[in-house]
Parts: structure tokens; C-alpha cells; sequence
């Protein structure tokens, strides 16, 4: 893993890709990895019986997904200072989850990432990531 | 005020819980456990904690007893509402700061306020209140991390959709050549609309050649799901097959251009208006047909 | 039309109810004899037949039971209640080209005892005709009445042009009182009150029960031949001055909802514009109007499409009386379909005869020319007659 420096990154870049499939496996195990048990997030009938389709992923994972999402093109060496989340659309079992960002602004060395996070219903979240890099 | 209101002023009212010990310290099997679930092989994390688990440390597992902490006025809150019915729960918002990493072995603490709780509101999931809650975590008495957090407290929608055995829905589309590749597109869950492979021309309803230019080479586009009302209707009487009255039909203006029809649906009738902002959903009708169905935008 | 211009030279009905207790070709030949004992002719002066592509009673069959016959022209026209005017046009281009002499127009049905027209059929959208695939972007929905696809015109309608329910309601409460001195309607005597209408049910928000014309059993016929040999027979001919029929650019059956604009009836438009064209008339010829009333909004639609008063300017027209007896332009002297009969048009045709002969329960003074038109909201049709 290579880490970016601050000179090489600049308003307007494009992050890659990252798909991510939501199998059952992977909604259930991040849910629990996360320690968030709300059976919504594993048992389907009672993700039903509260009138969604499936089970869904949890915030956490959403939020550490969007962590990896910008680690995974910034390297180890970049400083995670803060992100925010806003959910849209649920993200349920069977669906693919596919992040897409750009880097949206740099302000004291600090870039901000806006990131979107979209499943076949539409956009999952919203969000942006800020961190710094080695000069 | 309802009851509901009036303790939620006074939970602000308290402000900032007493510190509370965290569930589970920093530790490398759930830090492992976190980067497996998640594929993160940021090798900073053998380590140093993934900042965005800052919130794990705090959670209870799957034993709420097992971890004792002093309850705390959010929790009242949060308990009476799921005993007003408001059971369901999701999340909504979250942003975090971070100060610094943490290290396996470090023990934390953390404070909690309530921020507001919304006044009653119609989603599309049901009715409920949107609970927003402050928590700052401290090493020692050292600041490490903020989160505000919030949540949607909803009462479940009564007509939920049924995944058991379902009624044949009476009132089938038909569909040839010129027309599957829409009702195709709605159980895979997209929105499709025919442009030409030629000039470009978007058109619903679809038709076998384009108007614009003739060209019988058809694509489509997924339309963002987005629309708002053109024009309404609230059908009353008489009674239609499939169909519990009154319901709403709309003509949607899509953003891509075109029109289209379909219910509006999760809204009282008397709340529909032209220009109401819509997005779409897919409502299975039966184990065959499923429709592209409106529910209203939240802002 | 021509040099050689075609006239209606007889009418004739079958009673209206609810509950004809005949079969519909009866109630077919029952009104053929009717119009050409009107007319004067026998059935074997007849050598031509027009009716609805919707009509159950073909050609044929009802030939036979009026004893007519050879045929030498027969012709149906499509698109439900759009075909009223379109029928007679079809027999006058007939008469007019020498492919017939006498030609008889007719529709028979049991609508109220019958199949009903307003009861949703799980069917409509089934099928993958052309008609059934459009039909599939509404059903699935439950947008499957008359009453709804009218009602997704009107709400728009309102929305841009700020006319209320109450402004419909004064187009049934004016047909109605029509219809109350008019002993062949079925609402004779029963006039209604604007209250009454707005306390009617909802059938299809935002139409009222009495925005929504009645469902009849009942037939009409008329005989079609050339203005020159119609002088000779028994009535005075309602000459046909023009006839038209009118499908516009994006047209549907009832759910033009993707065109450009969904406030106006473009294909009304067409024929209005070809109307004047044809016959060399302005709406301020016409002395009264026999307006397609299925439902009330169009009413107000149809005055602006013909050029009867501006855009959006209708509800003041029909506030003002304009449409009354009495009024600027008495619509639907007999109380139209709203309260006479609802015979898919053809009962309008027929009063427009009345009216140009001077016979009429309600006659309007000094009647020169009358504008009928037919079904709305589907590919249409248009007829001035002329004394």
C-alpha cells in the first residue's frame, strides 16, 4: 500500500471505484464486528415485520466502509480526522454497494472527500472524509 | 406538547450524562475482527484502532445486561418511545472528529446529551421522531473523539408487504418486444426509459422506432428515481379489482424529461399536491408483477 | 361540403332508461325504423350503414332485421364515443362521392343494463394490441375509469387555470336544468342545485358524482342522403355544412398525459380549426352547441379548444350563463348527456337536428347553425349544420 503526499492530491481528483458486495455474510459479520446486534442487521423476518425487504447494513459499517474507501487510495500514511454520514436508501442483503468520491475541497492541509455511496434503489449515503497526508 | 415532547425537553434540559465507562477497551481481536468484516488492510490498524470504530467501544453486545452502565436520561427517552410504539428503529445521520488514534489497551469514557428530538413526523417508513444525541469519548480526561448521532424512532407501517404466499394481482400489464425491457428493468429494481441508440431522444412510453429520427436501435437509460407530481387523481368509487380505495395515480414529471404513471403511495391523499418532490420505489404486487410506485421525497 | 352537400334528413331514438329489458340489436332496428319513418324513406331505400367500431350490432344483422337490402357502402368508426360526428361525416363522404345514397347512423347499447363503460375491467390493459400496451402504462395502477383519466386532465386543468369544482358543477347544474323540461330525459323534472353537486360523492377526486354523465340503455339513428333530395322528403334537412374529425400530434385514448400540455383537447383543436375552414363559419355564427358532456370538465375545455372563449377563460363564461338557455351560447339545449341520455353522442346529433328545424322542447330563437362534437379526450369528431 502506497501512501499519497499532499503535493500529488489536488481539488477535482477522482477516487477509485470500490464495489462492495452485500451478501447476507457480509451485512451480518460487519454488523456484529461493529457490535451492533439490533436484529435488523441479521434475522430477516424481523427486518420484515419492521416493513423492510431484507436485512440491511448498519451505520457503523457504512461509516467503515467509506473509511476504507479513502485509506484504500490515500495509503496508510493519511491522517483520518473526521467523516459524516447522511443515510438515503436502505442497503439491503443481495444489493451491491458502490462508493464513488472526488476530493471536494483543501483548506490548512486538510482535504475533505465527498463521497457516494449507491445501491439499486438509489443513493445509500452521503458523505465526506477528512484527512491530511505526509508532505 | 405530547408526553413524548415534554421528555424530550427535559432530557435536554439535563444536558451532559455523568461519564460513563465504555463496554470494551481498545483491543486487536476486535480491531481484527473490524478490518476482516470491513476488507481494510490498512496496515497502520496492527497497530492503531480504525478511527471510525470509535463508536465500538461503546456498544453493548449482544448481551444488554451483561453490560452494566448507569442509565442515563437518553435512554428514557429512547424506551418511551419503543413503548409508544415507536419500536422501529434506523439510523440516519452520524459525523465523527477525531483528535487522535487510539491504542489497543486504552480505556475509555464518554459523556452523552440529547441534542433534539424533531416533532412527529410522515417517512416513508412509517410515523416516528428524529432523535439527535451528542457523545464526546475521553482517554483518561483527555478529549479523543465526538459523534452526533441521529435516529429516526418510527411506529412500523401496518400494511407492511407480506413475503408470504400473495393473491394474484388482477390488473396485469401487457407486454411485447417494444415494452420488456421496462417491466425487466422494475424487478431488477431500476427505473428504465427508452432513449434511442441514435440521436439520444428520451421517450416514455416506449415505442418500437424513435419519432425524432426513425431509428428502430433502442437503449434505455435508469432514470435517478427522482420526480414530482404533474397531475393527481384520488380514486374513490367504484371499487377496483386488486386495488383498496381511496388511492393515488399520478402523472410524474421525471428530471430526465419524460412523464410518467404510477401510484403515490405511503401519503395521505390530502397531503398529494402538484409539485410534491417523489421518489421511487418498487412494490412487489404479487410473486410475478412488481410496480415502480412514489413515495414522497424527504428533505 | 362539396358541390353536392349532404344533409340529415331524419332522426330517430328508441326510449332512454336504465333498463331497456330488450336486446341491443332490437334497440338498433327499433331506432332505424324510427329514423326513416321521420325521414319519410322505406328500408329499401337504404343502401348504406354507419356505426362504432364499439357497437355490438354489425351492419349485416341490422339490415336484416330492418329488411334493407343491398348495401353498397358500410363503414365503422373507431374510438368509442369519438365517432358520434364521425359516423355522419363517413355517410356524407358517401353520399357525396356516389358510393351510397341513403345512408343510416346508428348506435345501440345496453350501457346501464349492460356492460358498463365506468366499471373497471381487469382486462383493458391484457391484451399486446397497440391499445392494450397503452393501456398497460395506467392499469397496473388502477387508472382504469373514464371518470380517472378525465379526472388527471381536470386536476391539471384547475392547478393552471385556478377553476374550482364549483365551476364544473355549474356545467352539470345548467344540463340538468336543461334536462328538467326536456320529457325525453331521464332527469326530466329533476333539476339540481350547485350544493347538490358539491355534495355528491367523489367518484374520482376531483370529480363529483354529478360531474360524471349517467350510463342509458337506448339506440339513435339518423339518415344521412343529399341536401337536394332530403328537401324533398317529409322534414326540412339539417344540411351539413362540415364535418370533421380530429386526432392530434402524442394522441392516446383518454390518457394523452405525455404531450406538451394536458390543459387543452388538441384534437378537438383539429377539428374545430377544419370546422370553421370547411364552412367558412366563426363561433359567432352559431346560435347554440351540442358539447360532448361525459364529463363536465371538458365542457369548459371544448368552449376554449373551438374558440368560444379564450384559454382558462371557460369558468367565466359558464359563471357568467354563458351556456345556458338564455345565454350567449346555449350548450346542450335537450340537457345533453348529463341529463337527456348518455347514447354516446348520437342523442346530441339529434337535437342538433331538432334545433335547425325549429322542433326542439327547448329551442333556442333564430337558430341558423349548430356546432355538435363528440367524444373527448379521444381521437374526435365535429359537425356544423346548417338550415
Amino acid at each position: 500500500m502506497e501512501t499519497l503526499m499532499e503535493a500529488q492530491v489536488t481539488v477535482g481528483d477522482q477516487l477509485p471505484e470500490l464495489r462492495v458486495a452485500l451478501t447476507p455474510t457480509f451485512v451480518i459479520s460487519s454488523a456484529l464486528a461493529t457490535r451492533d446486534y439490533t436484529p435488523v442487521h441479521h434475522d430477516v423476518a424481523i427486518a420484515q415485520a419492521q416493513g423492510s425487504k431484507d436485512i440491511f447494513l448498519n451505520i457503523l459499517t457504512t461509516m467503515g466502509l467509506l473509511e476504507r474507501f479513502v485509506t484504500d487510495w490515500a495509503g496508510p500514511g493519511a491522517l483520518i480526522h473526521g467523516m459524516k454520514v447522511k443515510l438515503g436508501v436502505p442497503a439491503y442483503a443481495g444489493d451491491t454497494l458502490t462508493l464513488t468520491g472526488a476530493v471536494s475541497a483543501v483548506e490548512d492541509a486538510r482535504f475533505t472527500v465527498d463521497i457516494v455511496g449507491s445501491v439499486s434503489l438509489g443513493a445509500h449515503a452521503q458523505g465526506s472524509v477528512r484527512l491530511s497526508l505526509p508532505r | 406538547m405530547t408526553d413524548l415532547e415534554t421528555l424530550a425537553k427535559q432530557v435536554v434540559g439535563a444536558g451532559e450524562s455523568p461519564r460513563m465507562r465504555a463496554s470494551e477497551a481498545v483491543s486487536g481481536p476486535l480491531i481484527r475482527q473490524w478490518t476482516q468484516a470491513m476488507g481494510d488492510k490498512n496496515p497502520k490498524y496492527q497497530d492503531l484502532a480504525p478511527p471510525a470504530m470509535i463508536q465500538v467501544w461503546s456498544m453493548p453486545g449482544a448481551d444488554r445486561t451483561a453490560f452494566q452502565r448507569d442509565r442515563i436520561p437518553l435512554d428514557d427517552l429512547l424506551d418511551a418511545l419503543t413503548e409508544s410504539g415507536y419500536t422501529g428503529v434506523v439510523a440516519t445521520n452520524c459525523e465523527h472528529t477525531y483528535h487522535r488514534y487510539l491504542r489497543p489497551g486504552e480505556e475509555l469514557t464518554s459523556t452523552t446529551r440529547l441534542t433534539e428530538m424533531s416533532g412527529l413526523k410522515r417517512t416513508a417508513l412509517g410515523e416516528g421522531y428524529f432523535v439527535t444525541w451528542a457523545v464526546t469519548w475521553y482517554a483518561e480526561d483527555e478529549p479523543v473523539a465526538e459523534m452526533e448521532f441521529r435516529l429516526l424512532k418510527f411506529r412500523p407501517r401496518e400494511d407492511k408487504p407480506q413475503p408470504e404466499k400473495r393473491k394474484p394481482y388482477p390488473l396485469k400489464p401487457a407486454v411485447n418486444q417494444d415494452t420488456e425491457f421496462f417491466w425487466d428493468g422494475v424487478r431488477a429494481g431500476e427505473l428504465r426509459i427508452q432513449k434511442c441508440g441514435d440521436c439520444g431522444e428520451l421517450r416514455h412510453p416506449p415505442g418500437p422506432i424513435c419519432p425524432a429520427c426513425r431509428s428502430a436501435n433502442r437503449t434505455h437509460v435508469v432514470a435517478s428515481g427522482l420526480g414530482e407530481v404533474y397531475s393527481f387523481v384520488v380514486h374513490h368509487n367504484p371499487p377496483v379489482p386488486g386495488r383498496e380505495t381511496p388511492f393515488v395515480v399520478a402523472v410524474v414529471e421525471l428530471p430526465e424529461g419524460v412523464r410518467i404513471v404510477g401510484n403515490v403511495v405511503d401519503c395521505p391523499p390530502s397531503e398529494v399536491g402538484i409539485g410534491m418532490p417523489l421518489r421511487v420505489i418498487y412494490r412487489p404486487m404479487d410473486d410475478e408483477l412488481t410496480l415502480p410506485v412514489w413515495v414522497p421525497l424527504e428533505p | 361540403m362539396s358541390g353536392v352537400p349532404a344533409a340529415i334528413a331524419g332522426i330517430g331514438a328508441t326510449e332512454f332508461s336504465k333498463e331497456s329489458g330488450r336486446s341491443e340489436l332490437r334497440l338498433a332496428a327499433e331506432s332505424v325504423f324510427a329514423a326513416l319513418d321521420d325521414a319519410g324513406l322505406a328500408p329499401s331505400d337504404v343502401d348504406g350503414l354507419v356505426t362504432y367500431t364499439q357497437d355490438a350490432n354489425q351492419e349485416i344483422a341490422v339490415a336484416r332485421e330492418v329488411g334493407i337490402g343491398d348495401l353498397t357502402f358500410f363503414s365503422r368508426v373507431h374510438y368509442g364515443g369519438g365517432a358520434a360526428c364521425g359516423t355522419v361525416m363517413h355517410a356524407a363522404m358517401a353520399v357525396e362521392t356516389g358510393a351510397a345514397s341513403t345512408v343510416v347512423c346508428y348506435r345501440a347499447f345496453n350501457e346501464r343494463s349492460g356492460r358498463r363503460f365506468g366499471i373497471p375491467d381487469a382486462r383493458l390493459g391484457g391484451d399486446p394490441s397497440s391499445q392494450g400496451l397503452e393501456m398497460s402504462w395506467h392499469v397496473p395502477y388502477g387508472l382504469m375509469t373514464p371518470a380517472a383519466w378525465v379526472a388527471m386532465f381536470a386536476r391539471r386543468y384547475m392547478h393552471v387555470y385556478g377553476a374550482t369544482s364549483e365551476d364544473f358543477g355549474r356545467v352539470a347544474v345548467a344540463m340538468r336544468r336543461h334536462a328538467a323540461t326536456n320529457p325525453a330525459a331521464w332527469f326530466h323534472g329533476r333539476p339540481i342545485t350547485l350544493d347538490d353537486h358539491q355534495a355528491s360523492k367523489w367518484i374520482v377526486e376531483p370529480l363529483h358524482l354529478l360531474d360524471c354523465c349517467q350510463e342509458s340503455d337506448g339506440a339513435v339513428a339518423l339518415v344521412v342522403t343529399s341536401a337536394e333530395r332530403a328537401r324533398d322528403l317529409r322534414r326540412s334537412p339539417a344540411v351539413i355544412a362540415a364535418a370533421a374529425q380530429g386526432s392530434g400530434s402524442g394522441q392516446m385514448m383518454m390518457t394523452s398525459y405525455y404531450r406538451d400540455d394536458m390543459t387543452g383537447l388538441p384534437e378537438m383543436g383539429v377539428v374545430g380549426r377544419r370546422l370553421w375552414e370547411r364552412s367558412g363559419l366563426t363561433p359567432a355564427d352559431i346560435q347554440t352547441a351540442i358539447l360532448y358532456d361525459h364529463f363536465t370538465p371538458f365542457v369548459l375545455t371544448q368552449l376554449e379548444e373551438l374558440g368560444f372563449c379564450g384559454r382558462g377563460e371557460a369558468k367565466d363564461f359558464i359563471a357568467g350563463g354563458g351556456i345556458e338557455l338564455g345565454g350567449r351560447l346555449p350548450v346542450n339545449p335537450h340537457g345533453g348527456q348529463l341529463g337527456e341520455a348518455y347514447i354516446h353522442g348520437m342523442n346530441g346529433i339529434a337535437e342538433a337536428v331538432r334545433q335547425i328545424r325549429g322542433t326542439s322542447v327547448n329551442q333556442v330563437a333564430d337558430v341558423a347553425n349548430v356546432l355538435v362534437t363528440a367524444g373527448t379526450g379521444v381521437p374526435t369528431s365535429g359537425l356544423i349544420l346548417t338550415t
